[in-house]
């Protein structure tokens, strides 16, 4: 059984933090069945090294020198966790680094203005701690580095929040993939996908590691009678559900229920009470996925609500095999457990956002379980955008998969790559004002950089000029 | 015995039939030759005077170039200032080995003192003779004739060089543009995983800061990832040279000139590995 926090919440440690019983060895001082004689003790005799067993048979250690002692350096150990947590640690500024003036603050519509391309823009404080409840930043990004988070307004950055406002003025619901090579910037791109429907009042949904869903680390609870048998992760969703509200808690104060949920028997419910309240209302993980159900619903069914982004990460996690096993130890796959079908139906476009709203879902090129019916989907979809030849499936591979071609097959591609000269320059402005680039910051440097990133991949960028100063 | 000659071999081999007839006709005629006719030496005469001396081939080249150097000694000389093909002259132990004698030093600098007064000798007034008396001289290979094929520039711009290191080949293809980098189809990321080795592949444009004049199209095989970024270095720099060959000096200094001969030491039997030995056991 996991807890209820995942690993990242670890960053700051808690006292009510809910740990995995741990099973104590019981120590048996003598062996109920042995088939090996006892060996009788001496009380008081010198403790041998080895047993003497038979002529030429010894048991245990013999010492090859035995004058010399070994040396027994007897530091503290970290506590359980705290290495993870160290590890895992998010870092948003740091005080040694310069103060970088004169660039423009995030606002609504900041990144959806063409105007702010190629420009870096700071994130207000506000919006920092939603995103951080979002857990939208990754302990990979540099954020680390720089006094204040800030970010790059790419290209793709703009076409993706014109894109998030048409869907929020049509009423429509937009479902795109994030593809893209390694270290491209796919999460960041959600990550400012979350900031514009933070800062324009949507409600975000984040799931930052699909894995967490499916490698069974959360509990798992079978839904009676259902066909196929399905299952619902009462501890993620309580924990979603706390995330949720804390990052959207004002606007879901906003807006009334639409009917009664006394079917659900949370007593801390309030009648005529708001979004917000049937969010924070689940306090004991039994009551989660229910409570989910029932936001989701008026989230996406009812109409006068805002739009909805969900973004999900890792999204090849989902379009696999769980580790999940079924009571008669089949393997579970992930669209039979409910918050994944949730997600995945949005995605696949069988949920009518009524309110409009976006799914964006990143793939990943590092933690990513081949899943080759998504791949072809996405190939086929690219393609197809490209005005080439779409892939055909290849005949001799066993693997595909129905269900997640049929899930992947109808949603858009956003391909993140390189990133421009100009946009680098930026960036490398950026960091040469923090102080973490020593070097000039001139056409030369610039193309050396980009160049050496295979061709402006952002995060190969980060690597190639900043490594020398991350911790 | 080449060098010598014999007045007897200069008679007549006579067959058996021969002397039957010739013993029957000079009983008839009374016209027979006695033993020794025309016969001037009894042993055979060494060909040359200074054969029975200890470098009979070297004195005799020797008296050969003082000769020829007396002959010609007022023949005009080319200018120091002209330029000449340049010759080399075998040293002594070269020409110890060629002519098989025991040549001393003192001996071999005095008479290439000679062969390098003669070679001065104008060209185009050169005797024969003099040219072929400096033959044995001269060096049998010439490195001056070893010369680079210069790198074409092609009529798209592009310029091949080829490097290797360890077992790494390289070929590059630069073309002027604007620092774009292709190895394998791949861009240089994904190439190289380690930001040392993509740094070292394209080590010859960041030296000469030209990383933002040209692009780069690469093939490399063989290998492991150092010795191909490696490889990649020394054919980037052979294909800028094509462009710039001015830029060879800084190439030099930067380390992308010179091909890197280190390789993987080979097993020696006895040994456990290239050196090291299997341990001391007693008896």
């Amino acid at each position: 059984m996991a807890s209820v926090h995942c690993s990242r919440g670890l960053t700051v440690p808690r006292s009510s933090l809910r740990l995995a019983p741990r099973i104590t060895p019981i120590i048996a001082w003598t062996a109920p069945f042995s088939t090996t004689p006892a060996v009788s003790k001496v009380a008081g005799a010198p403790k041998k090294a080895f047993q003497v067993i038979g002529r030429h048979i010894r048991r245990g250690k013999v010492a090859q020198n035995s004058k010399k002692k070994p040396q027994i350096v007897r530091a503290k150990k970290p506590q359980p966790g705290q290495r993870k947590a160290f590890r895992k640690r998010i870092q948003l500024s740091n005080n040694n680094a310069a103060v970088v003036d004169g660039l423009p603050v995030l606002e609504a519509e900041t990144m959806a203005n063409k105007e702010n391309l190629c420009r870096m823009v700071g994130l207000p404080d506000k919006l920092v701690d939603q995103l951080r409840a979002l857990e939208a930043f990754k302990p990979t990004q540099f954020w680390g580095l720089f006094r204040k988070p800030h970010m790059l307004v790419r290209t793709e950055t703009v076409s993706l929040m014109e894109r998030l406002n048409e869907a929020a003025t049509q009423k429509q619901t937009l479902r795109t993939v994030l593809t893209g090579g390694k270290n491209s910037g796919k999460s960041l791109m959600l990550l400012q996908a979350m900031s514009h429907g933070l800062l324009n009042e949507w409600v975000v949904i984040n799931i930052p590691e699909a894995q967490d869903l499916v490698n069974a680390n959360t509990e798992y609870s079978p839904i009676p009678n259902s066909s196929p048998l399905q299952f619902f992760q009462p501890a993620y969703c309580l924990a979603l559900l706390q995330k949720i509200a804390k990052a959207n808690g004002e606007v879901l104060k906003q807006y009334k229920l639409s009917k009664d949920y006394s079917e659900l028997q949370l007593i801390h419910l309030p009648e005529d009470g708001t979004l917000y309240d049937l969010a924070a209302a689940a306090k004991e993980a039994e009551f989660a996925w229910p409570v989910v159900q029932a936001l989701w619903h008026e989230l996406t069914a009812v109409p006068g609500r805002p739009p909805v982004l969900v973004t999900i990460d890792g999204l090849s996690h989902l379009m696999k095999q769980s580790a999940y096993r079924d009571p008669s130890f089949h393997i579970v796959h992930a669209h039979d457990l409910t918050l994944v079908r949730l997600l995945v139906d949005a995605l696949a476009g069988n949920t009518a956002f009524a309110n409009g709203g976006a799914v964006l879902a990143g793939t990943s090129r590092s933690n990513a379980p081949r899943s080759p019916s998504m791949d072809l989907a996405l190939a086929q979809v690219a393609a197809e955008k490209a005005g080439e030849v779409a892939p055909s499936p290849d005949p001799y591979r066993r693997d595909y998969d129905a269900r997640v071609y049929e899930a992947v097959r109808n949603v858009d591609v956003l391909e993140v790559n390189g990133i421009s000269k100009l946009e680098a320059r930026a960036v490398m402005e950026y960091w040469a004002a923090s102080g973490v680039l020593r070097s000039q910051v001139n056409e030369t440097t610039v193309t050396e950089k980009w160049s050496l990133s295979g061709h402006g991949i952002l995060g190969e960028m980060e690597r190639a000029a900043l490594e020398n100063s991350r911790l | 015995m080449k060098s010598l000659t014999t007045s007897a071999r200069n008679q007549q081999p006579r067959t058996e039939t021969e002397s039957e007839d010739a013993s029957a006709g000079s009983l008839i005629a009374g016209s027979r030759k006695g033993p020794f006719e025309g016969v001037t030496h009894v042993r055979p005469m060494p060909v040359s005077p200074s054969y029975f001396s200890r470098e009979p081939h070297f004195t005799d080249s020797i008296v050969r170039l003082a000769t020829l150097l007396h002959r010609y000694q007022n023949l005009p000389v080319v200018a120091p200032d002209q330029e000449r093909k340049p010759q080399l002259w075998k040293t002594l132990l070269e020409y110890r080995v060629y002519s098989g004698e025991p040549i001393k030093a003192l001996q071999y600098s005095r008479a290439l003192s000679i062969v390098k007064r003669l070679h001065q000798i104008d060209p185009k007034l050169m005797p024969a003779e003099v040219k072929d008396a400096l033959v044995d001289f001269e060096k049998d290979i010439d490195p001056f004739s070893n010369v680079p094929k210069p790198i074409p520039v092609d009529r798209f711009g592009r310029a091949v060089g080829v490097g290797r290191r360890k077992t790494s080949t390289a070929r590059a293809w630069v073309v002027e543009g604007t620092g774009e980098v292709q190895i394998n189809g791949k861009p240089l990321n994904e190439a190289f995983g380690r930001i040392h080795d993509r740094e070292s592949a394209v080590w010859a444009l960041r030296s000469t800061d030209r990383v933002d004049k040209y692009n780069i199209w690469a093939l490399v095989e063989g290998g492991g990832t150092t010795g191909q970024a490696e490889a990649l270095t020394l054919a980037i720099a052979k294909g800028l040279l094509a462009h710039e060959p001015a830029l060879k000096p800084i190439l030099r200094q930067a380390g992308c000139i010179t091909r890197d001969p280190r390789a993987v030491e080979r097993k020696k039997h006895g040994h456990v590995k290239a050196r090291k030995m299997p341990a001391w056991v007693k008896r």
